[in-house]
């Protein structure tokens, strides 16, 4: 393997290591290269000047900035430009965001960092955490995902531009023969206090010849555009349909492929023949798992491959149906202690000191596919040293490393094209899909070959979000808050998969997969004696990272277990929570959920459940999460007809920090509402005999304009460190809305997605 | 077999089975790949396009269907109705990923200018498309706004007269 592999693989084993809150090793071997890290800088074309490892002014006196995230609707391209105009003084269209090259420089330790296995808090804790930072800024992975874009690239890109906007300064100083001072940077030019002017451009040849320096920066603070927002730039092109996606690529003498994969998880392809004629048919590619028919045209490969003649082997083919799956949960749960991947994550007091009325609860959810509205693929040039691929991935740097072991070259040959995403949602972290198209265009040295999953592929080769059953149990105390809560979660591991599929070798197993717990892991109430367990059960089901994945199980799976408590109690349900506050043991986070509840109160009083309609019964509920270090309330208001539940209108609170963009965190939070409400109300995959059931949006429905609630959010800005955003939308709904039909109805939901029995 | 039929105003020819979809022949031969492919199944409408005045999905209709039709595609759409919906679907920030969004603005277009009494109701009724992203209350907002362009541009037409 040649060295820039190696080390991006083992730069992967450490990072998977901290994902998963195990040991860090090797770290000394790597932390040498922190030196060589600073002295990148951005490559300039003609007419433009490279202003260091983030920034460059275009020949067309635009600044451009790089930017290691992909866009996949989150915003992340049009966040980059306001924060870089914000520091220049410039409006954000003169700001273009641009695909970051693959580079150490632009690591995401943010998304490691959330892994592991200790709070930034605490002397001790944030000494180690800011040494695992410098660490994984050096060579950590390039991937977007978990909900730090912003969080990893703000700091970096204020400063970037700081120092650009000092260089500039100073150079227009001595211009002009005056002080920094007295200069004003208007619009892409500084003025002098007589009032000349230079641009940007003017000044770029002498301010990059001089050395930067390191600028203080204010902390973020709502300021000029911060706070405020600006219309996003990609938001027109996106309208007329100019924006162009990965399956939008056409390059010249282009190829496309159908992909069709065993009916069966498991089973390997045995023979493929496509009898008769079939001229602009070019080549059929058989893979381990999957054919592919190469055409002039899509609608040729996809026609033969409904014509091919099939053999698979299901000699090793999974025989798993859906109820095998939880029944394997419900086999590991009742084995408790004795199971051998049972992670403790968390205990503090003594749950077996249980006194008082006990309260227990199974809950469980589904398996659930992405259904990205792009659907999978890739595009892949192939040739003898090297290969570029096109590809909507969220992490560039292992799709860099799949192709290069799929093509056969070097890995420092692979360039990595990421147009906008048509969603990502986690899927897109998944390489698999470009190991595959790049396998495919291999056979077809010389030619671009894209490769397109139809819809059905799309969710058969999907790395599902993990199904989940969980033991949940309380004992109350004499004012009816919890004294115990023992939480117990069975579910697949997501990262043990995720590192056996990027590294087939890796031992599985070595560590706790922390997403399994989160949104049980950090709670802020208060509660004495918790155990916090996770009972990885491997089902043979490909799992991977999903919109808020963990967040998703069990802030639906707690915080209706905490409207049970409350029910138990006689409390109301935001009376009962404000009580579990007020005995915190972390104050700060009580602190912030409090104001969140507190507003969540006032539209309660302010904004009462509106009347059913005829033969209806209307319900409000609630639900208080922490994901991605921010803050989320959510009330649901919901009327039941039947068996049928509408969910009328849902109102966010939101304290993620600082709003940088509010309008941009209010559709982020919007959009991750309908998203989980699909999965309340809609979503499951099941499996029968190892084949997956659901093959389309009939079988796998989502919400749509007629059923999608009017949501309203409001947001608190609490000026603690900028949260996630991109998924906190996601957790709380599916418990507010079944919270709220517990309120209509008096009938407990506790299994996704929700079937209510008519009454 | 081969297929004649106007796409954006110009005479164009397709080659294919005639049971082949429209939607490939566009995006592949034609290079229209603002046409989106989301299901293949009639489901979400990120394929839709205009067929003599009708929002119609591409995947679901045959290169045989279309023989001396008008298709209009995302690309082709121009006028006074496609750009207050644009400036509409702008003002309301509503696309995220995007993806789903030309199918949306085309569908929107088709019904707006199909109707001159359309209020946002019943525009709304009529976009069936499907967003992944979960943009409904902004395209809620879009159709609002696009509405409101055109009346108001129908008044000061009506008062220059
Ligand atoms: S692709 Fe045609 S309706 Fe979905
Ligand atoms: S904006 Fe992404 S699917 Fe609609």
């Amino acid at each position: 393997m040649s060295r820039a592999g190696t080390i991006a693989r083992r730069t992967f084993l450490i990072a998977a290591g901290v994902v998963g809150g195990g040991m860090l090793v090797g770290a000394g071997v790597v932390a040498t290269r922190l030196h060589r890290i600073d002295g990148f800088r951005l490559d300039a074309g003609p007419g433009e000047t490279s202003f260091g490892a983030w920034l460059k002014l275009g020949s067309d006196g635009r600044v451009e900035v790089a930017v290691p995230h992909q866009d996949m609707g989150q915003g992340i391209y049009a966040l980059a430009a306001l924060l870089v105009a914000n520091e220049l003084g410039l409006s954000p269209d003169r700001v273009r965001p641009v695909q970051a090259p693959i580079h150490a420089r632009f690591a995401n330790p943010v998304m490691l960092l959330d892994g592991l296995p200790f709070e930034n808090e605490g002397v001790l804790q944030r000494a180690a955490y800011w040494s695992f930072e410098k660490i994984l800024r050096a060579v950590g992975i390039q991937a977007t995902g978990g909900s730090t874009s912003t969080r990893n690239i703000a700091e970096p890109l204020r400063a970037a531009a700081a120092a650009m906007r000092d260089m500039l300064a100073r150079a227009a100083a001595a211009h002009f023969a005056t002080t920094v001072e007295r200069l004003k940077f208007v619009d892409g030019a500084v003025l002098a206090p007589d009032g000349k002017r230079a641009t940007f451009a003017e000044l770029a040849d002498a301010a990059a010849k001089l050395p930067p320096r390191d600028i203080a920066l204010a902390p973020l603070a709502p300021d000029g555009l911060i706070g405020k927002g600006a219309p996003r730039a990609d938001v027109a092109p996106k309208a007329r349909g100019q924006a162009a996606y990965a399956i939008d690529v056409r390059e010249k003498g282009q190829l496309y492929a159908a992909i069709l994969h065993a009916p069966r998880l498991g089973a390997k392809l045995k023979s493929a023949r496509l009898p008769g004629e079939a001229p602009s048919v070019r080549g059929l590619v058989e893979g381990a798992d999957y054919v592919a028919v190469v055409a002039e045209s899509y609608a040729i490969a996809a026609a033969a491959l409904d014509r091919l003649q099939l053999a698979w082997d299901e000699t090793n083919a999974l025989a798993v149906s859906t109820k095998d799956v939880f029944a394997a949960c419900r086999a590991a749960l009742d084995r408790g202690a004795d199971y051998r991947k049972r992670w403790v994550q968390e205990t503090k007091g003594d749950v077996r000191n249980a006194a008082g009325a006990q309260i227990t609860a199974v809950y469980s959810a589904p398996f659930l596919a992405h259904m990205t509205m792009e659907p999978i693929n890739a595009t892949a040039l192939v040739t003898d040293i090297g290969a570029k691929v096109w590809a909507g991935t969220q992490s560039p740097q292992l799709a860099q490393m799949a192709a290069a072991a799929a093509a056969g070259v070097d890995t420092a040959k692979v360039e990595i094209v990421t147009p906008y995403l048509g969603g990502g949602f986690g899927r897109r972290a998944d390489v698999g899909f470009v190991a595959k198209a790049v396998e495919i265009a291999r056979k077809f040295k010389g030619v671009p070959v894209q490769t397109i999953w139809s819809r059905a592929q799309d969710m058969r080769d999907d790395v599902l979000r993990p199904a989940a059953l969980a033991d949940l149990s309380a004992t109350l105390d004499a004012n009816g808050l919890p004294a115990t809560l023992v939480y117990r979660v069975a579910t697949p591991s997501i990262v043990d998969q995720f590192v056996a599929r990027v590294m087939p070798r890796a031992v599985g197993g070595l560590m706790a997969d922390r997403t399994a717990l989160d949104g049980a892991l950090r709670s802020f109430y208060g509660v004495p004696n918790v155990s916090l367990e996770h009972f990885a059960v491997d089902t043979g089901v490909p799992v991977g990272f999903w919109r808020s994945v963990g967040f998703s199980l069990n802030c639906f799976f707690l915080e209706s277990f905490v409207d049970e408590l409350a029910a138990a109690a006689k409390a109301k349900p935001l009376d009962y929570r404000t009580r579990l506050l007020a005995v915190s043991d972390n104050s700060r986070a009580a602190k912030r959920a409090w104001r969140v509840l507190e507003t969540m109160a006032r539209f309660d009083v302010a904004e009462p459940l509106e009347a059913p309609r005829e033969g209806g019964r209307v319900g409000r509920g609630f639900a208080l999460t922490e994901p991605f270090h921010s803050f989320v309330g959510m009330t649901a208001d919901v009327e039941v007809t039947g068996s049928d539940i509408r969910v009328r209108r849902v109102h966010a609170v939101v304290d993620c920090g600082l709003a940088i963009d509010p309008q941009n965190v209010i559709a982020q939070v919007r959009g991750g509402v309908n998203f989980g409400l699909s999965a309340a109300l809609h979503g499951r995959i099941d499996f029968e005999n190892g084949a997956i059931v659901q093959q389309n949006f009939d079988s796998y429905p989502l919400v749509t304009l007629a059923d999608a609630p009017r949501i309203a959010v409001d947001i608190v800005n609490s000026g603690a460190d900028i949260g996630g955003v991109g998924e906190i939308g996601v957790p709380a709904v599916a418990p507010a809305v079944a919270n709220a039909v517990f309120a209509a109805t008096g009938q407990r939901l506790r299994a996704m997605p929700f079937q209510l029995a008519r009454t | 077999m081969t297929v004649e039929f106007n796409l954006n105003g110009r005479k164009v020819a397709a080659v294919g089975a005639p049971q082949s979809p429209l939607l490939w022949a566009l995006r592949d031969e034609l290079g229209m790949v603002g046409v989106k492919f989301g299901c293949g199944a009639g489901l979400c409408g990120a394929c839709t396009v205009i067929v003599d005045g009708a929002q119609t999905r591409a995947c679901q209709t045959s290169l045989a269907d279309i023989a001396g039709k008008n298709i209009a595609t995302i690309e082709g759409l121009s006028g006074p109705v496609f750009e207050a919906v644009v400036a509409g679907w702008t003002r309301a920030q509503a696309p995220q990923c995007g993806y789903c969004q030309p199918g949306f603005v085309t569908a929107a277009t088709s019904v707006i200018a199909a109707d001159q009494n359309a209020t946002p109701e019943s525009v709304l009724a009529q976009l069936t498309n499907i967003c992944r992203c979960g943009t409904y209350d902004a395209i809620r907002d879009a159709v609002g706004l696009a509405l409101e362009t055109l009346r108001a541009d129908a008044r000061k037409a009506g008062g220059a007269k």
